[in-house]
């Protein structure tokens, strides 16, 4: 599937106090090459998360199905409420859990872009607006959130990059050359020494240690808001029967 | 249901949406049941951006919202295949091939590899438990979620291979909205 993104404008105004950034001369669009090669970096960091899930769903072991990202009584009551929709299968729910993950981490990643884009590292409700906004697959989400709410963005453009330095936290200094256009990534060709199975150069985002965070079911205070709740999915599911040890 | 009726808020933040939603949702279900806990979304989310990175609460209680959507939207399509089939239960392969219908081509493979494991590991689970093996719809009913029976489960290996007939993307783009 070539899901090739709508043509977006990029231009965005100065910051407030007239503070240019170098190499970026008012809010005009980004010059083609630069677009071009921005738009080859997110096709490739989607590419990467895609193979990654073909390898990880090949991991997946009867714990994975105890302990779900999300609570199935849950997902089976959103299945519910639509009145036509009578019986689901045990496995229907089970499923849905993963491709909700599947779902959240897409979305995600693609919204990210979108706030990289505007040299911010706060994720906002601008930035899902516009990944749906460019994502034909997300056109069922256009009245969930209006694309009205892109006006926001002038205000929340908080202009924090130095000028020449390079933008987006790239690895090495010497990948990011100063001069002209502010850079978003480091050169397609060099490999980022984190992620050896392929070169997506953006970041060395969370989602492979998508095992770990399963099976380390326990620790959920990592963000200092555990969530009992959250877990009773897997009371869902009752444990495996003694005799199956 | 094994989950606890009131979910506790506080650890994940209000679940109050503050946008409304324009002509959607399934009537009287209850606020916190129209979504999934902004916890576990969040830290899905965290795993999708760097470690560096903050995502503010609009940007969670919005994808919260699409989620739900999510889960509708593929649900209509495959509840309006079982109709069309005169079958009463969904299962998996109805969703895997909504899903195939509705663009989420990227989905199928990463999923039917982590459904024929769920399946695999039901079965043993069903030859070592040697419970009842009646094909049960009872199973279905309401107690979908406390058994770990997948008989219909079982007896869809067959439909498995037929769902995947179905990889004919169907683009739903114009005015689909949640009835």
């Amino acid at each position: 599937m070539d899901n090739q993104p709508l043509p977006y404008s990029t231009g965005q105004p100065p910051a407030p106090g007239g503070a240019p950034v170098a190499g970026m001369p008012g809010a005009a669009g980004l010059p083609p090459v630069p677009h071009h090669h921005l738009l080859q970096q997110q096709q490739a960091q989607l590419q990467a998360f895609w193979a990654y899930q073909r390898q990880e769903a090949e991991r997946a072991s009867a714990s994975d199905f105890k302990n779900h990202q999300l609570p199935l009584a849950r997902i089976k009551k959103i299945m519910k409420a639509d009145e036509d929709v009578r019986m689901i299968s045990a496995e229907a729910p089970v499923l849905f859990a993963k491709a909700c993950e599947l779902f959240i981490l897409e979305l995600t990643i693609r919204s990210w872009l979108h706030a990289e884009e505007n040299k911010r590292r706060t994720l906002q409700r601008n930035d899902v607006a516009a990944a749906i906004a460019r994502t034909d697959v997300f056109d069922f989400l256009v009245d969930i959130v209006p694309r009205e709410e892109a006006k926001e963005e002038p205000g929340s453009a908080l202009g924090f990059a130095a000028p020449g330095t390079g933008v987006v936290g790239a690895g090495a200094p010497g990948g990011a050359p100063a001069a002209g256009m502010p850079y978003y990534y480091p050169p397609m060709g060099q490999p980022a020494p984190m992620m050896p199975a392929w070169h997506v150069p953006a970041w060395d985002p969370a989602w492979q240690q998508g095992a770990a965070d399963v099976d380390q079911s326990g620790s959920f205070s990592e963000e200092g808001q555990g969530f009992g709740a959250g877990h009773g999915g897997a009371a869902s599911f009752p444990p495996a029967p003694p005799t199956s040890e | 249901m094994a989950e606890a009726p009131a979910s506790p808020g506080g650890g994940g933040g209000s679940h109050e949406s503050g946008s409304p939603r324009g002509g959607g949702g399934g009537g009287s279900v209850r606020e916190q049941d129209r979504f999934l806990p902004i916890a576990n979304i969040s830290r899905i989310m965290k795993k999708a951006i760097p470690a560096n990175g903050k995502i503010a609460k609009d940007a969670k209680e919005t994808v919260q919202e699409c989620v739900s959507e999510f889960i509708s939207f593929i649900t209509s399509e495959a509840s309006d295949k079982c109709q069309r089939e005169k079958r009463k239960t969904i299962n998996g392969d109805d969703l895997l091939w909504a899903m195939a219908t509705l663009g989420f081509e990227d989905y199928i493979e990463p999923l039917k590899v982590y459904l024929q494991k769920y399946r695999e590991m039901e079965g043993d689970s069903k030859l070592t438990a040697k419970s009842s093996d009646g094909s049960i719809k009872k199973d279905a009913l309401g107690h979908v979620g406390a058994s770990s029976s997948a008989a219909e489960g079982m007896g869809q290996q067959g439909a498995y291979n037929q769902g995947m007939g179905y990889m004919q993307p169907q683009y739903h783009n114009g005015d689909i909205s949640n009835v």
